[in-house]
């Protein structure tokens, strides 16, 4: 058997020609071909595509190749040769007999305590982390991390992972995503393996759950889990989950699962300040061996705040066109290269849909933030809309005064180091902050 | 009576060397190290129509042959979704037109599948759109998140004095040759797009084969009177 076949290329020439490109592309480009002298097996991605192949070009490819006056049959069924699996032969995960079939740890060794940022938004959860890593199983359990997207919860959860690898090669310690377990159980059930997939689970030292959100409304998925959770924690294996919010919250998940997730620690992480966000640019950097000047990192954490993927994804951008173009990394340098991509952020975060969503926000009319009132249910929405209106947008402070009723610069310099100072000290102060800078930001 | 033109003119994929990068060069350096097995994960193309989004993503596939996969999303989503999984076992997944999965739920879901999928198999996507990843449309905040992941490149339009240097690249990877002073005549008389520039040499080639004429100026007159004619 030959790994690519010269009667397969032949048709793929053809086919090519006869194909428009981008058809050719989506159908007949990524199949993979393995050749016998008596069939031609072509693996394609997925189901779909066969179905589509059998539908569409199959009586074209069955001409071509018997053109080539070759006596082969064609087979077209999903797989792919660099995995060397292929579906067709499902249930490949019965190992031996009365063993547990061992899952992979999907660890990614990238993630570690030692390159997680930490700052004032993730400390917390960054320390409770920690101490899982080193105590699995006793110390708490399960540890429920929570927050919005993009602000490292899969790496702290991972951390903890490869922090159990370190010490234990042998550990048996499995990061899934919600999504995957509920696909991993589905075809359980669907090729009769469902047996091995609850031992596999149920064996682990540690089991990692990523965005336990999507488990919501799928009933049978939050069973099988809630007996996994059990099994788990009853022999003293550790459990780490994350989610997007806090866990009553989780609308669609059996209140069972919901007063469990709370039986161990529950910590937030928040989105990060400025610092850390400069901190994460800084570090990211220096992994890479690029020399970032901190005004650069100041500037692109300034103005990407909604996460830290968006965050990493700015400065691979800048970085790829000082590459490219072998200039170096100055601040000029980055607002060219990020011009565009911040213009179109400009548009959307406008100082009139700051004023708008914050008036929404503290259920006030925009007229009120922009009239004279100084009572305190208004100047305080007002200040924070013009602390908003400082962070998020490239406007000058007289035009920031301008746009809120004709106030003076010094007003909304004033206005601003109130939030901030406000922030400091009254939580719910910072919280609105945060929310407002969450819904503005996306 | 004319000749027939037969179907043997030059091949003309989309690859790197058609493609005029004026403006453009650090997202083909990008693109072209990407596919030499570069460790950056993916890339995030955007610009305006008829900026070669879609050209750019077919020369990737060209490169890596069978362990990649082209997806003209917008033409596919009244399809299914399933046609997302399993596919990141090929080594890079082009998607092109990616918004046209923004607001729908399944289409969202299977897109964030895929990436998840992907991040595990290590492999890599390389998608385009009309705009960055956050002014799309989409719905599912954990997809949005992880597209901003993606290095960001804004696909220029080319400027005035590069569209007929471009026409030119596009037509010698035919076997054209395009003296200047037609290339200037044809952006004068007909729709200035890219698109339908180059849908305007696939007509002149095919004329020209069928005349067995070069492309001067009377014959490209001719033929874009015939065409208006019609």
């Amino acid at each position: 058997m030959q790994a690519d076949s010269s009667l397969w290329n032949r048709c793929v020439s053809e086919l090519r020609a006869e194909l428009p490109e981008q058809q050719f592309n989506t159908w007949i480009r990524p199949l993979q071909a393995i050749e016998s002298e008596q069939t031609l097996k072509l693996l394609a991605p997925n189901r779909f595509v066969v179905d589509w192949l059998q539908q569409h070009h199959i009586e074209r490819i069955l001409q071509l190749v018997n053109a080539s006056g070759g006596n082969v049959e064609v087979i077209v069924e999903v797989g792919s040769r660099e995995s060397g699996s292929i579906s067709a032969a499902p249930g490949r995960l019965s190992g031996r007999v009365n063993q547990a079939p061992r899952i992979e740890s999907r660890l990614n060794p990238s993630f570690t305590f030692a390159n997680f940022v930490e700052g004032k938004s993730n400390q917390l959860a960054r320390a409770a982390a920690s101490q899982v890593g080193e105590n699995p199983g006793k110390s708490y359990n399960p540890l429920f991390i929570y927050g919005g997207v993009g602000l490292g919860k899969t790496h702290l959860m991972q951390s903890i992972g490869n922090a159990m690898l370190a010490r234990d090669p042998g550990a048996r310690v499995s990061y899934v995503h919600s999504e995957r377990f509920v696909g991993d159980m589905v075809r359980g059930l669907q090729h009769n393996t469902i047996s091995d997939f609850k031992r596999s689970y149920r064996t682990l030292d540690a089991l990692l759950i990523d965005d336990i959100q999507f488990f919501a409304g799928k009933e049978r998925s939050q069973e099988e889990f809630f007996h996994t959770f059990n099994a788990l924690l009853e022999g003293q294996r550790q459990i780490v989950l994350t989610c997007d919010r806090y866990p009553k919250e989780v609308s669609g998940l059996e209140e069972r699962l919901k007063s469990r997730f709370g039986w161990g620690l529950t910590v937030a992480i928040e989105p990060p300040e400025l610092e850390t966000s400069v901190a994460i640019l800084m570090s990211k950097a220096a992994a890479e061996g690029i020399g970032l000047p901190e005004e650069v990192a100041f500037f692109i954490a300034k103005r990407i705040r909604s996460n830290v993927r968006e965050l990493e994804g700015a400065l691979r951008r800048v970085v790829a066109n000082s590459r490219f173009t072998g200039r170096p990394i100055n601040l000029e340098f980055a607002k060219e290269a990020l011009r565009d991509l911040l213009a179109m952020q400009d548009r959307l975060v406008s100082i009139e849909n700051i004023q708008k969503t914050v008036a929404e926000y503290f259920k006030l009319r925009v007229a009120d933030l922009l009239s004279k009132r100084r009572s305190r249910s208004v100047a305080r929405p007002r200040q924070i809309a013009m602390a908003l209106a400082k962070d998020l947008t490239s406007h000058s402070l007289p035009e920031i005064g301008d746009a809120f009723g004709g106030r003076d610069h010094t007003t909304v310099l004033h206005g601003c180091r109130r939030v901030a100072a406000l922030r400091e000290s009254d939580k719910r102060v910072d919280e609105d902050y945060l929310n407002l800078l969450r819904t503005l930001t996306g | 009576m004319s000749q027939l033109a037969l179907p043997l003119k030059l091949q003309d994929h989309a690859v790197f060397e058609s493609f005029w990068p004026a403006g453009n060069d650090a997202l083909v350096a990008y693109l072209r190290e990407l596919v030499a097995g570069g460790t950056a994960a993916g890339c995030w193309l955007w610009g305006q129509a008829s900026t070669g989004k879609t050209h750019l993503l077919q020369a990737v596939c060209a490169r890596l042959g069978s362990a990649s996969i082209y997806l003209p999303l917008r033409e596919l989503v009244d399809t299914s979704p399933e046609l997302l999984e399993g596919l990141a076992s090929r080594a890079c997944i082009c998607v092109d037109d990616i918004d046209a999965a923004a607001g729908r739920p399944g289409w969202e879901i299977g897109l964030f599948r895929l990436w998840n999928a992907a991040v595990e198999a290590g492999s890599m996507l390389v998608v385009a759109a009309v705009a960055p990843p956050r002014e799309c449309g989409f719905e599912l905040p954990d997809l949005l998140s992880r597209l901003g992941h993606l290095p960001a490149f804004h696909l220029l339009p080319l400027g005035e004095d590069e569209r007929p240097r471009a026409l030119q690249l596009r037509a010698s990877h035919r076997g054209l040759e395009l003296p200047d002073e037609t290339a200037r005549y044809l952006l004068k008389r007909s729709r200035r797009d890219m698109t339908s520039l180059y849908e305007l040499l696939d007509r002149l080639d095919s004329e020209a084969l069928k005349a067995q004429r070069r492309l001067t100026i009377p014959f490209v007159r001719d033929v874009i009177g015939a065409h208006a004619g019609c």
